[in-house]
């Protein structure tokens, strides 16, 4: 079974290197969300506060606007920020599964399934090499937000608390057990679905509902109750939810990082779960 | 199973969502060594046979033995013990030739350095030692073709199942393909299965054939065999104009079927023209009728196919068998979908 793995998950590394302007356009998203998305949102609210509100009032005023909005982070571009690497971490895998349909439709996948390599180790393959891209552009988006900090004229991520090994391990499970999520069910619709426009209508029915009912993008306050509520329970939003307290800690939320963690992890193990039932069927041996 | 035989195949059948019936019904053996041709219309029942025997489909009923395991209880072990040729290439076009060949080899659990140097071996001997770092989508159509051959022997097959494996080549691709294969049965004692499309290459490559139509088996043997149940050769003696008839005389030879005469022309049919030839000129002179001209026409297997299955192999056919059944599932799933 390891050598399957290693020789397969070889492969889609291999592949990936072979093709530099997926990585290039793939970083690009990320870019243009950071520069343009990030910055064009980011209003002072201090100036905002200090202009409306008597001196006296400002600082509390401030602090309870930065709770209910932006969840304790010091603006909304670093509420914003941490977002994004939910955000960028579920679109990256989106692809994966489009990878195996074109697999099957150019007879690479057949001669896989022509060997004896277990279904284990061919989609164990690719779920390795589909996570690991998500997980390097997730620190490639915190990278660069907090390099944004130092550039003049530019809003950056603003880490406001000490992040420990402690912290710093919950950030990286968060990022992990989010990527490892989403590419598993969507290289499960590649498994499962063989035309490619099929694919990409049923990943936009996840996709989208996914990140437009959590708090990545849209600061916290502004959002209805209901959506809220939704939000609360959205895999992205606990994902990010633990990037925040960890970055920036705040009463604003009722649980710690460790609560949000397990919350992902239920998400994970309940996907995974149903779809190591339905790759199971669809890989087995004989069809 | 009698321990020379390679592949035993026993009633074997497919039928697709309980409707569309494959393959129906059909038992063969091969035996070890042996190049067996598996030869049929399209739609006919070919590949799912073959992707039954390779243990890609579990077959509706009968039983397929495949060097002594069978493929509905040991589907893995068979993959590990036999080498496929698909149709379509299947190399990954963005990997080196020697890439896929080491990722083959991993799929076969076999270790990295075994697998470096077997992929090595083989990009050798199909003569691919210049391209092998080159990106697999570079490659002649005959390259690519070599490169799935070298990908279906890095196991060291018992048995190699090429479905339809010259598709879309040029002559020479065809030529320098067979005599890859002609080596390895001479080396390495390798059984053959292979569906192709060229008759000619059946006729010379195949100890052994089977026609399939309509999912049935219509007809085995070798190639002779086949062509001999056609009723023999056609042999045209031209003979000088003013000699004596001698149709009795012709008719008269061991192993004729039928004489016919037509201005100086006589057309015999006679089961083997090379032994009818000799002894025909000969007589013929001893009559005192020089014998001007010859020709000795042996039956092609393409009458034998257009006798079994009625139609020329080439003729355009509808869907196959696999494309039917596909096309039902997609639309039952049109329909519950509507529902």
């Amino acid at each position: 079974m390891f050598r399957e793995l290693a020789a397969l998950t070889r492969r889609e590394f291999l592949k990936l290197a072979r093709n530099p302007q997926a990585i290039f356009t793939s970083l690009m998203l990320p870019l243009l969300y950071l520069l343009l998305f990030g910055n064009g949102f980011s209003f002072n609210v201090a100036q905002f506060v200090n202009h409306a509100l008597p001196p006296p009032e400002q600082q509390q005023q401030l602090s309870f606007l930065l709770d209910q909005y932006f969840r304790g982070a010091p603006n909304y571009y670093s509420y914003f920020a941490a977002g994004m690497v939910g955000f960028v971490t579920v679109t990256a895998t989106l692809f994966i599964g489009a990878n195996v349909i074109f697999d099957k439709l150019f007879g690479v996948f057949k001669r896989t399934r022509g060997t004896p390599a277990p279904s284990a180790a061919v989609f164990g393959s690719r779920l390795i090499a589909g996570s690991a891209q998500p997980i390097l552009l997730a620190f490639f988006v915190m990278g660069l937000a907090l390099a944004f900090a130092h550039v003049s004229g530019l809003h950056g991520l603003s880490v406001t608390l000490p992040v420990g090994p402690v912290g710093a391990l919950q950030i990286v499970a968060a990022i992990v057990l989010l990527s490892v999520m989403f590419a598993t069910v969507f290289l499960t619709f590649g498994v499962l679905i063989d035309v490619p426009q099929t694919y990409f209508a049923a990943v936009n029915l996840i996709n989208l509902p996914v990140l437009l009912t959590s708090d990545a993008l849209y600061p916290w306050g502004t959002m209805p109750a209901w959506l809220q509520n939704v939000s609360s329970y959205n895999p992205v939003s606990l994902a990010v939810n633990v990037l925040r307290e960890v970055m920036f800690g705040s009463g604003a939320y009722p649980y710690g990082p460790g609560v949000y963690l397990l919350g992902l992890f239920a998400w994970a193990a309940v996907l995974v779960g149903i779809a190591i039932l339905l790759v199971r069927r669809a890989l087995r041996p004989l069809e | 199973m009698p321990t020379n035989v390679a592949i035993e195949v026993e009633g074997l059948k497919k039928i697709y969502n309980g409707k569309i019936t494959a393959v129906d019904d059909i038992s063969f053996q091969v035996r070890h060594g042996e190049t067996f041709g598996f030869l049929g219309p399209n739609g006919a029942g070919k590949t799912t046979t073959v992707s039954m025997l390779t243990a890609g489909l579990r077959p509706t009923h009968g039983k397929a033995i495949v060097d002594g395991l069978d493929v509905s209880h040991d589907p893995e072990e068979v993959k590990r013990r036999i080498g496929v040729i698909f149709q379509e290439s299947t190399a990954d076009g963005d990997l080196t030739g020697r890439e896929n060949l080491e990722v083959a080899a991993g799929c076969f659990g076999i270790p990295g350095s075994e697998g470096r140097s077997r992929a090595k071996l083989l990009i050798d001997q199909m003569q691919l030692s210049d391209a092998a770092d080159r990106p697999a989508k570079t490659y002649s159509g005959g390259m690519r073709r070599r490169l799935e051959l070298a990908v279906g022997l890095i196991n060291r097959p018992r048995i190699l199942f090429l479905d339809e494996p010259t598709l879309g080549l040029d002559p020479q691709g065809r030529a320098g393909f067979w005599s890859f294969i002609r080596k390895l049965r001479e080396d390495d004692g390798l059984t053959v299965f292979v569906t192709t499309h060229y008759l000619d290459e059946a006729d010379e490559m195949c100890d052994r054939i089977a026609i399939i139509d309509h999912g049935k088996i219509v007809a085995t043997g070798t190639p002779t065999e086949l062509k001999d149940r056609l009723g023999g050769d056609a042999v045209n003696l031209r003979i000088q104009d003013g000699a004596p008839d001698l149709t009795g005389l012709l008719s008269g030879q061991p192993g004729v079927l039928s004489v016919q005469k037509q201005d100086g022309t006589y057309r015999v049919k006679c089961q083997k023209g090379e032994t009818f030839v000799p002894r025909a000129v000969a007589a013929c002179t001893e009559a005192g009728a020089a014998v001007l001209g010859v020709t000795v026409k042996r039956p092609s297997l393409d009458e034998v196919f257009l006798e079994y299955t009625g139609r020329e192999f080439r003729e355009e056919e509808g869907p196959t068998a696999t494309d039917r059944a596909v096309m039902l599932q997609r639309v039952q799933g049109q329909l519950r979908g509507r529902r």
